[in-house]
């Protein structure tokens, strides 16, 4: 069961010595801090990875956490930083990361992964598997804006950017999204044919 | 120039102006080109608001919680050692200086003074005239100024690495 109290009063507890609060912090933010490190990482090893350290140094430095912005856009910049890091780490070629073949391999893989599930295939499906086959920057913006409920100022503040910038770079991810979902559909239909 | 899309994006977000939000009302409701798109985005934003969390393993806070105390546990000794036994340490130790400079001092007969102004004969002085010469006085203040730049040096380093941590 999650704790009733706020962010801020389970903060509080923490930073007074009380683990079982930053306890029930992370059972509050670990799924959505989970799907975002899912996004940059394309793997759930390496995001169970990114989302373990992203707490472990949100733990550390809840003491610098500056009351002015939300707990939840605190912590997603950290998701944001570790899973650059993390990606930077694992890819010795940095320029991989924005580097859209990487995915057309993944999004080939998926697809022969999943032909005989077809009557399992929900519109959820098609989403999460287009939202798998777009870049890092892209899947994030998509996520944090409508998985993590953040305006495009939070967004931009997560992601160090001008939220004008977030807004040009949601658009253009909306695009790509609906781009994938037509093409993967179009797909799924020959293939019942 | 923005796109219809674009603007049309923008309009469900509610990120217009309200100027533009007008014009694309009338656009809506009079183009059918531009009232198939907003249905269509309409519909594309209705699913995308829909989409799912995904669930990380069951043990995952647990592990957190764990990562968190192991690296509690490695802590060096001496961050780990609570201030206030320290505190408890030393107070008990001028307590008891304290209490044996009293006790030593109530035990004690105080001899009668010789206010004649003459030490008695049989208490002898170093003549310290002797010791006090110039060389012995710059070595007095090189080893002064040495313990001091030493000092100083240390307080500046341990500023330095509490405003890192």
């Amino acid at each position: 069961m999650q704790s009733k109290l706020s962010d801020i009063e389970l903060i509080e507890q923490t930073l007074a010595g009380n683990q079982a609060a930053y306890a029930d912090l992370i059972k509050r933010h670990q799924r959505f801090v989970f799907t975002l490190a899912l996004r940059f990482s394309k793997n759930r090893e390496d995001a169970e990875e990114i989302a373990q350290d992203c707490f472990i140094k949100a733990y550390r430095s809840l003491s610098n956490f500056q009351r002015q912005s939300k707990f939840s856009t605190w912590l997603y910049s950290i998701v944001y930083t570790t899973a650059m890091t993390f990606l930077r780490k694992k890819r010795v070629d940095t320029d991989s990361i924005d580097d859209e073949n990487t995915y057309i391999q993944l999004e080939n893989s998926s697809s022969i992964h999943d032909v005989n599930s077809a009557e399992n295939k929900s519109r959820s499906y098609y989403l999460n598997q287009a939202i798998a086959q777009l870049l890092p920057d892209d899947a994030a913006i998509i996520t944090l804006f409508y998985m993590g409920e953040q305006s495009l100022e939070e967004i931009g503040n997560t992601l160090g950017i001008e939220p004008n910038t977030v807004k040009v770079k949601l658009f253009r991810a909306r695009q790509r999204l609906k781009e994938k979902l037509e093409r993967n559909l179009k797909h799924e239909v020959k293939e019942l044919i | 120039m923005n796109t219809m899309e674009e603007k049309l994006w923008n309009y469900i977000d509610g990120t217009c102006s309200d100027e533009e939000k007008k014009a694309i009302d009338i656009l809506i409701a009079q183009d059918e080109v531009y009232r198939r798109k907003y249905e269509e985005l309409l519909a594309l934003n209705r699913e995308f608001s829909k989409m799912e969390l995904d669930e990380p393993p069951m043990a995952f806070t647990y592990n957190v919680m764990e990562a968190i105390r192991a690296e509690h546990a490695q802590q060096p000794l001496k961050a780990g050692i609570d201030k206030r036994i320290i505190k408890g340490i030393s107070g008990f130790f001028i307590v008891s200086i304290l209490l044996l400079v009293i006790y030593v001092l109530s035990t004690t007969r105080v001899a009668p003074v010789n206010l004649s102004g003459h030490l008695p004969d049989s208490l002898k002085l170093p003549d310290i005239k002797n010791y006090l010469n110039k060389p012995v006085l710059e070595g007095f203040v090189f080893f002064d100024l040495v313990l001091g730049l030493f000092l100083f040096d240390a307080y500046l380093r341990k500023r330095g690495v509490s405003k890192q941590g």
